[in-house]
Parts: structure tokens; C-alpha cells; sequence
């Protein structure tokens, strides 16, 4: 429906723009239009719309269509674009997804314009998976990660400070206290691996090691397990299903039926909750994921997107000139305030104090991993073993076992056919 | 009719048949209702047969999602073409190898049969690096070949099969009457052709209807000729899928089959009583 | 006697006067319609042109496909280079490979026996009932066919779901207290077991109707000279309904054969080959190991071994149809 609206608008804005200026780029006289795919969802459609007419005015030679893409048959899409002979010219790609398009020969290498872009601030958990070789291809878009979504009457209820929650113990105690008269402590699913990975890193484990050119399964470390344990002990607060992830049912849905304390999502999922109960308007706030110590908060998953160019565009001159603009620092700040993100540079992280859902988050991604950067990790998601481990563990599975077999899974797949 | 059907006793017969509808139709039962359930009660603790409230939001939200009418538009254009021309060339195809004596028709029909066991899946690449080279890529008519190649294998032998049990004396009654051999295979055969007529134009029709790898893999930049499948993924967000909207979307997406055999079963049951008078 | 067969190798279709008994074994045949030269060539040159182009070309590129080192680069700036047989032998190397092998030939022979067996039945009663009850079962068939595959699984997936799945709920109500909570896809067996149902739920429709189809073709005078020859319900249906419907209900047979073996998109949606490797299938194991990663080299080869697969299974079937042929000849 969004996506309807805006696509009427941007129209009613192209024509609204003309443009028969010659101060445009490569393009021999006129006007050129790009084609941008940008993700469903991953920019509202007012700050799609802001964006666009801002862009276009500062720059009359270029004319933007974006297209949204859907995430189902992501992968499938983008592969198709980039070996077609005629490809859009700016893709949004999640930096889960970016390095293996990196290694395809299919993207455009900007390298030689990172310095251009300010790429000495940009966030290591999106610039690293777009880079290969030593060459730059995707550049980074925006960023987020997990935090806790509480309620705050609840919590008021119970008598406890969210603000003085930094450690896991004060975390778990706090947990325990409001799992209590049909309220769920925390709603956590079995399978919500992305967590799990946080805890893990936190005790300074990893989901996989590589050594000498060779990636193995690293689930059955003691850093590791300690690490499970601790998932093990903060989902039994709660009513979380043992066997699926946090997508189904779509936890904002659990939440918004009112009887759960706190979630651990982005903080766009509270905007979902309060879509679906617009009675929790004004009642959750945010924390970050509480760390083993006070000092530092708990490791988080890195999520987020890179912007790339297609080597098959015919407008990779004006595709740049957008990707600059988009990642530039003035719309950085828009877009982080307007989504609740994490702006693609370090430096940028203050211009989000105000959002208390970013702000959380920020803090967490001074934390931030990613999976694994090898196009090898893909095979693992595609089967997911980590998820299997998680559900046999919680229902009462011998944690040792069913971490080796886990690790076993990751490293077959990870060396599989690559 | 018959009326000298085996006598099965009514009562034990009419509770088989409500079992199965009811069996068949509750997860799609379950779908209808998930599209009128209100997204805080799906999924809830109390699951509950009868939906506690009601509304038209998710099938709002469902119809006024992008491109919606493009969609039906495209998907219509491409499965109706893909099944009509399937239907004509199989038709021919298993007219000549079952009425007709010719060197070659036993490797025709391995031939058709092996096709029928084609890896689609893998052999989109293939297609996709073709379509590519020879600038077929974003066109609506490279679906259309694609499905109706799927469902030409089937189309071929499930006809085939019904023409053969149908007895050649009839036709050749007609030809003696003076009709020629293919008006007398219109006017005598092609009727009591119709339950497999009926079976193989649903089956094409639903195949084309649903299919999504290669609709998603080669329409790239014409958004314009996106088809319906796509309109049904496409209320998966980053914090997970509207599931009332899809189901609503489902609902809708699925209506057309039920019409298309509605349609199709009243020939179905002419051919019937076409069949009653023979002989 | 009369019209009652015996079981034989499929005939030419009978006569529809019983008293004139015109066929029998090796009676003369109808004639049949000479090919009047070029017409047959003519009605089936479309069929053949739109399949070479369609389908073998395809298929010889991917089959080449499968002999080179082929992934996402390659397919982007070409230059695939050649390697015979070495993503056959990394395949078939694989020690998980032939349990996933196992599991589909075992997953194949559940599910098609439940799937005919089902639709045998349904397609029995079905041409039993009066109008509107044909009509109303038919229509619920219809229904559960055209439902897509994504939402049906979905649903699957949240009736089965541990904490809000009704089907949890009505056993705990029923009295079955250990599945308060029962995770369902957690366990193997039982997510194995989800996923035939799904499968045949989703098949017999097809199946069914194909078979309701095939039986009203059987002329009822037959039926009414079995039973005046007092043959009971059972005898009847293995004397002249199936010989009658068999050359369909083989193909429907073989049919699912094919698709139960490449049975895809639930299996992944619903537990992703899970848990473990459970319900891990060769086409979810193809796309696992290869495409996944864009490996087409990989997926491309694994797919041409499970048609050699199929093919084995239905050599029976092929026989049949040559036979079948030559009686026609």
C-alpha cells in the first residue's frame, strides 16, 4: 500500500521536475534515468519520497525510479540482474548477501572512490563483507541490530528500573521477577540463532574459526556452549516456542497481544507492535542487550544493507552520483532518525541520541559482529544447523553432543563445493 | 444415468464424502478465516476454530498493494496462453499417436514421457542464459513458452489416454455417415473427451498460476510484467510476513481455480449424457 | 464371460455391445486409420519443435553445465571451464548423499502409496454420490489443489505450531497431556510425518480427480452385466473398473512418482530438510549443497541424477507403454 502511494507520488514529483538543464553527467545531453531497487520496508515511503525529490533538485540531470523488491526470491533476483544485459543501476543488497556478489565479477569496483565516500568511518560490519580482495564493491547503506523492547508499565509494575539493568545477572533477575501471573518474562523463541550468536561472542567464542584457508564449526567451544547455556536459561522465563524463530509467529504479533514484558528485536519492531496494538503507544522503551560486565554492552548481530552498482548498468556514472548522495552524511542523519538505523559511519552515531530506540541500539553496535565473510556461510544458512542445535538443546538434548554434531554440520557445509 | 449402479448404502457413502470435504478443506478453511482474523488474534494462545472478531483490513491491505491489477493482468494473459496452447498442440499430438499408424510413434511417446520428468529447477539457468541471448528476457511470452512446455508432457499423455478409451467404431460410424475423419473426430470424440480436457487444463492452469521461480528469475526490470506469485511474497517484511494479508491475498489467489472447474464441470457432465446415448 | 475380463495386459477398448462380443484376444481389430502420409508428422511437429527448443536445449546446456565449473561468475562474465566428471564424483563421493538417496526412495514409496490408495477411494465415492455431493466434494478438491503451495505449508506449519498450533491444543483437550507444548519439528519422525501429510493432502486432489475423470468412462452397461452376473463390489472393480482405468491410474501412478521425488518447496519452507537431516530429500539437499552457494555446476548434476533415479523407478512403467504401443501397433 505504501509502496503504491509512493510510486504515485514519485510520479506526480517526475513530472513535477522538469529537467532539460545540460549540467547533468555522462549522459549526452537530457536527461538520464536510473533504476534503483531498493528493499520492502527497508526506507518508508515519505523518506523514499524526501529523498528522491531532494536528490533530483540538486541534480537535474538525473531522473530516480526505484523499484521495491520483495525479500522472497531476493538472491535469485539480483543474480539474474547482474548476469542480464541490462541491469538496474543501484541495488540494495543485505551485507548478509553482499560478498558473494562481491566475488562474482558482476559489481562495479570503488575502491578508488571509498575516500570520496568517507570510508574511513564506516561501520566494519557493513563495509568488510563488501569488500573482496582488497576491493571495494558494495559501499554501506545503514545498519541495525538487536535490542531489548520492554514494556514499561509492566516494568513499573514490578518495580524495576530498565536504566539500571546492565549486566546479565541484574538482566535475569529482573527477567525472573516479571515472569510471573501470566505475564511471560521474556518472549523468546528457540531458534532465534542471530541472539544466540551475541551471547556467543560475548563469551568470546565465534560461530566459526578459520585457520589455514579452512573454516571450522566452532559451536562446540567452551566459550561457545556457555554461551547456549545462558540462552537456555534466560528462554525458560518465558513462553517462547522451543522449535521455531522469531518470525513465527512474528514476535511484534506476541507482543502486541499485551501480555509479554520484553522481546529482543531491532527497535523498528516496537513501530510493528504498536501497528498491531495501537493501545502500547507510548508504553515500551529500549535498552541495550546487557553485557557479561557493566562496561561493556552485549555483543550484537550486525544487520544491514550495502548500496552496489551492477557492472551491466549503462549509468554507472549517475548511479554513483545517487549512491554518494544516499550514503552521504546529511541524508545519513534523516534516514537514521527517520527508520530508527544505525547511520553507516561511527562518527554519524550521535545524530541519533534523540531516538531511544536508536540510541540503544547504537550503543550496542560499538559491538557489532557479522557472520562469518566467506560466501561459504550462505551454505550454512541455507541449512541452518545452528537452529536444529538450538531446538534440540532446549528440549532437553545432551548440550556437549549436539554442539559437536552442530560444529560438524557447519564446518560440511562451509567446505563444501566452494 | 445409470440407475444400475452397484448399490452402496447412502448413509456410510454420504459421511465418506463429508469426512473428506471436511478433511480437504479445513487447512484451506483455516486460510479463509486467518484472512478475516484481526493479526493480534493469529497465532494466539487460544486458537480458535471460529474466529472471535472479524475484519476487511488484510483483504484492504491485500488489494491495495502495488501493481495489484498489473498482477492479475499479467498472470492471466500468461496462464490462460500457456493452457490454450498447450491444449491445442497436445490435442493434435495425441490425436496422431493414438488414432494414427506412423514410423516413429512409440519414440515420440519416450520422448514426451521423459519430458514429463524434466529438472525444472535446475533448468532455469539454462533457460535464463537463452532467454539472455536472445533478448527474450522481462517478456511476458518467455513465461507463457516456459509453462506451456511444462504442461505439455502431461497434457499429451493424460489425452492420449482418454482418446484411446474411447472406441474407434464411433468415429468411423460418423465417417461412414460422411463426415471426414477429423470432423468426425470433433463431432463424436471430442465430447466424451471432456473430464480430460477438464483434468489437464486445471492442471495447466493451476501449474502456471503458482509458478514463481522462473517468473521471479526472468522478469528483472519490467516491473510491469511482474505476475501474481510475486503479489504474494510481497507482504514479507524485515520483522517478519503479514500473514492476514497473505492468507487474503491466498484467498483471492485461489478463487479462479474453483471458477475455472465450476465452468469446466457442467461440459463435464454433458459429456456425460453425449456418452449415455452412444451405443 | 460376458463382459467380466481377465486381468491381462491392457487391450484395445471393448465394444460397447456386449452381445456382439466383437473383440477378444486376437479377433480382428478395427482397422486402423491408415496415416494418410504426412498428417501425423503434421499434427505432432509443434509438440516436437516447442520441445526441442524449449526443453532439450535446456537440457543439453545444463547437462554441459554439470561438466564444468560453473557458478555465479561464470554465469555473469562466462568463460566456464571444463571438468568432466568431477562435480558427479564430489556428489556422488559424498557420504551423506546416499542417505539422502535413502530417504527419498523411502519418502517416494510412502507417499505414493497413501496418495493412490487415497484417491482410488475418494474417486470411487465420488462417481457414487448424487449431483450435488459430486459436485460438493469435487469443488473441496478443486479447493485443496489450487491452494498455493506456500500458504498450504504455512498453515501446516502453524497447525502443527508447539505453542499455538491447534492440533496441540485439541490433543491436550482430548486428554493426550504430553502434547501440551509437543514440539512437533523437533523431532525427526514426527516432522518427517508432517511432511507426508502435507504431500498427500496436497496430491490426492489431483490424483483423485484424474481417476473420477478416467472412471466415467467406463460404460456403465458393463457394470450392469457384472452385477447380473453377480459379481460382488470388490470383484467388480478388479474385473472391470480397474483393467478399464488402468492405463491412467499408471500414469497417475507415475506421476507422483516424479513429483513426490522432486517434492520441493514444502520441505523447505516448512523444516528446511530439518531437523538434522530428517526430512532432507534429494532435490532439498540439491539446493542445499549447490545453489545455495551458486553452484549451478553442482545443482545442475545433482538434478540429472535424480532423473537417472526416476527413470530407474519407472522403467516399469515404460515397458508397460511400449507394450501398450506395440498391441496398438
Amino acid at each position: 500500500m505504501f509502496a503504491g502511494v509512493s510510486v504515485l507520488v514519485m510520479t506526480a514529483g517526475l513530472s513535477a521536475c522538469s529537467s532539460s538543464s545540460d549540467t547533468s553527467d555522462s549522459s549526452s545531453g537530457g536527461s538520464t534515468t536510473i533504476d534503483v531497487w531498493l528493499m520492502r520496508d527497508s526506507v518508508s515511503a515519505q523518506f523514499q519520497n524526501e529523498f528522491v525529490k531532494g536528490f533530483e533538485t540538486a541534480h537535474p540531470g538525473i531522473k530516480v525510479k526505484v523499484q521495491i523488491q520483495e525479500w522472497d526470491g531476493i538472491g535469485e533476483k539480483v543474480t539474474a540482474a547482474l548476469a542480464s544485459n541490462d541491469a538496474p543501476d543501484v541495488i540494495e543488497t543485505g551485507n548478509t548477501q553482499v560478498a558473494q556478489f562481491a566475488q562474482s565479477g558482476g559489481l562495479l569496483d570503488l575502491s578508488d572512490k571509498v575516500d570520496d565516500l568517507g570510508g574511513k568511518s564506516w561501520l566494519k560490519g557493513l563495509a568488510e563483507p563488501g569488500a573482496y580482495d582488497g576491493k571495494q564493491y558494495g559501499i554501506p547503506y545503514y545498519a541495525a541490530n538487536r535490542v531489548v523492547i520492554y514494556r514499561t508499565d509492566l516494568f513499573k509494575q514490578a518495580g524495576i528500573d530498565a536504566s539500571a539493568i546492565k549486566t546479565r545477572d541484574q538482566w535475569v533477575a529482573a527477567t525472573k521477577k516479571l515472569n510471573s501471573g501470566g505475564t511471560q518474562g521474556i518472549y523468546l523463541p528457540g531458534q532465534s540463532w542471530y541472539t544466540l550468536a551475541g551471547f556467543v561472542w560475548d563469551e568470546g567464542g565465534d560461530l566459526a574459526t578459520q585457520s589455514g584457508g579452512k573454516w571450522k564449526g566452532a559451536l562446540d567451544t567452551p566459550e561457545a556452549i556457555r554461551g547456549m547455556q545462558f540462552y537456555e536459561k534466560l528462554q525458560a522465563l518465558g513462553k517462547g516456542p522451543k522449535d521455531s524463530d522469531e518470525a513465527n509467529p512474528p514476535q511484534a504479533d506476541v507482543m502486541a497481544k499485551g501480555k509479554v514484558a520484553q522481546v529482543i528485536s531491532t527497535p523498528g519492531g516496537a513501530t510493528a507492535v504498536i501497528q498491531d496494538n495501537p493501545a502500547l503507544k507510548g508504553k515500551l522503551g529500549f535498552f541495550p542487550i546487557p553485557g557479561k560486565t557493566a562496561a561493556t554492552p552485549g555483543a550484537v548481530f550486525t544487520g544491514g544493507s550495502d548500496l552496489v552498482i551492477p557492472t551491466a548498468s549503462t549509468k554507472q556514472g549517475a548511479a554513483y552520483t545517487f549512491v554518494k548522495e544516499l550514503t552521504g552524511d546529511a541524508w545519513q542523519k534523516k534516514l537514521a532518525l527517520a527508520m530508527s538505523y544505525v547511520p553507516n559511519k561511527t562518527t554519524l552515531a550521535s545524530a541519533v541520541a534523540s531516538d531511544p530506540g536508536a540510541a540503544a541500539m547504537a550503543v550496542g553496535a560499538a559491538e557489532g559482529h557479522a557472520t562469518p565473510n566467506t560466501p561459504g556461510w550462505a551454505a550454512v544458512e541455507a541449512k541452518n544447523p545452528i537452529k536444529d542445535y538450538m531446538t534440540a538443546v532446549l528440549t532437553g538434548g545432551d548440550i556437549q553432543k549436539k554442539a559437536a554434531t552442530a560444529s560438524d554440520a557447519i564446518t560440511a557445509a562451509m567446505n563444501s563445493g566452494s | 444415468m445409470s440407475t444400475t449402479r452397484p448399490r452402496v448404502r447412502r448413509l456410510p457413502l454420504n459421511i465418506a464424502a463429508v469426512v473428506t470435504v471436511v478433511v480437504c478443506l479445513f487447512p484451506v478453511y483455516w486460510m479463509v478465516a486467518t484472512a478475516f482474523t484481526p493479526t493480534r488474534d493469529i497465532q494466539s494462545d487460544n486458537p480458535r476454530i471460529i474466529p472471535g472478531s472479524w475484519t476487511l483490513d488484510h483483504f484492504r491491505t491485500a488489494v491495495g498493494a502495488a501493481g495489484f491489477g498489473l498482477f492479475w493482468r499479467n498472470s492471466l494473459l500468461v496462464t490462460l496462453s500457456a493452457v490454450l496452447l498447450a491444449l491445442v498442440i497436445a490435442l493434435g499430438a495425441a490425436y496422431a499417436v493414438a488414432r494414427m499408424k506412423w514410423k516413429g510413434r512409440r519414440q515420440f511417446m519416450l520422448m514426451v514421457f521423459v519430458a514429463q520428468m524434466a529438472p525444472w529447477e535446475s533448468l532455469i539457468i539454462p533457460v535464463y542464459i537463452i532467454s539472455r541471448d536472445t533478448d527474450m528476457l522481462d517478456r511476458l511470452p518467455t513465461l507463457t513458452l516456459v509453462y506451456f512446455m511444462m504442461t505439455l508432457p502431461f497434457t499429451i499423455i493424460v489425452l492420449r489416454g482418454f482418446i484411446g478409451t474411447i472406441p474407434p467404431e464411433l468415429e468411423e460410424a460418423a465417417q461412414v455417415d460422411g463426415c471426414t475423419r477429423f470432423s468426425a473426430f470433433r463431432r463424436v470424440a471430442f465430447p466424451l473427451l471432456a473430464p480430460g480436457l477438464m483434468a489437464t487444463s486445471l492442471f495447466g492452469y493451476i501449474t502456471a498460476w503458482n509458478e514463481f521461480a522462473y517468473a521471479n528469475f526472468l522478469i528483472i526490470k519490467q516491473q510491469d510484467h511482474r505476475t501474481l506469485p510475486v503479489w504474494l511474497s510481497s507482504f514479507q517484511n524485515v520483522f517478519g510476513t503479514d500473514w492476514g494479508a497473505t492468507m487474503a491475498a491466498s484467498t483471492l489467489f485461489a478463487a479462479p481455480a474453483l471458477v475455472v472447474f465450476l465452468l469446466l464441470q457442467r461440459h463435464v457432465t454433458s459429456g456425460f449424457a453425449a456418452g449415455a446415448v452412444k451405443g | 464371460m460376458s463382459a467380466v475380463r481377465e486381468q491381462t495386459a491392457p487391450r484395445p477398448p471393448l465394444g460397447t455391445d456386449p452381445p456382439r462380443r466383437s473383440t477378444g484376444p486376437g479377433a480382428r481389430r478395427p482397422p486402423k486409420s491408415a496415416g494418410r502420409g504426412i498428417w501425423p508428422y503434421v499434427l505432432i511437429a509443434p509438440a516436437v519443435l516447442g520441445t526441442l527448443y524449449l526443453l532439450v536445449y535446456p537440457l543439453v546446456r545444463a547437462v554441459v553445465i554439470s561438466m564444468q565449473d560453473f557458478g555465479l561468475r561464470q554465469l555473469i562474465l562466462g568463460h566456464a571451464q571444463f571438468v568432466g566428471f568431477k562435480n558427479y564424483g564430489t556428489l556422488l563421493g559424498d557420504s551423506h548423499f546416499w542417505e539422502v538417496v535413502r530417504r527419498t526412495f523411502l519418502f517416494m514409496a510412502i507417499n505414493v502409496v497413501l496418495i493412490m490408495t487415497l484417491s482410488t477411494l475418494v474417486a470411487l465415492m465420488v462417481e457414487r454420490l448424487g449431483r450435488f455431493g459430486r459436485t460438493t466434494v469435487l469443488s473441496a478438491l478443486v479447493l485443496t489443489w489450487a491452494m498455493p503451495v506456500i500458504s498450504a505449508t504455512t498453515v501446516f506449519q502453524w497447525l502443527f505450531h508447539s505453542e499455538f498450533g491447534i492440533v496441540n491444543a485439541v490433543l491436550t483437550g482430548l486428554g493426550f497431556e504430553s502434547f501440551d507444548r509437543y514440539p512437533w519439528f523437533a523431532h525427526g519422525p514426527a516432522a518427517f510425518a508432517i511432511v507426508v501429510v502435507l504431500i498427500v493432502w496436497q496430491s490426492v486432489p489431483f490424483a483423485a480427480i484424474t481417476l473420477y475423470s478416467a472412471l466415467t468412462t467406463v460404460p456403465t452397461e458393463l457394470y450392469e452385466s457384472a452385477r447380473l452376473d453377480g459379481a460382488s463390489g470388490p470383484r467388480i472393480f478388479r474385473s472391470v473398473t480397474f483393467p478399464m482405468v488402468r492405463p491412467i491410474f499408471l500414469l497417475v501412478f507415475s506421476l507422483e512418482v516424479i513429483w513426490t521425488f522432486k517434492a520441493f518447496v514444502q520441505i523447505w519452507v516448512m523444516t528446511n530438510g530439518g531437523p538434522g537431516d530428517a526430512t532432507t530429500i534429494l532435490p532439498v539437499y540439491a539446493v542445499q549443497t549447490a545453489l545455495s552457494s551458486q553452484r549451478y555446476d553442482l545443482g545442475s548434476a545433482a538434478s540429472m541424477v535424480t532423473v537417472v533415479l526416476m527413470s530407474g523407478v519407472l522403467v516399469f512403467y515404460f515397458r508397460q507403454m511400449f507394450r501398450q504401443e506395440d498391441e496398438l501397433a
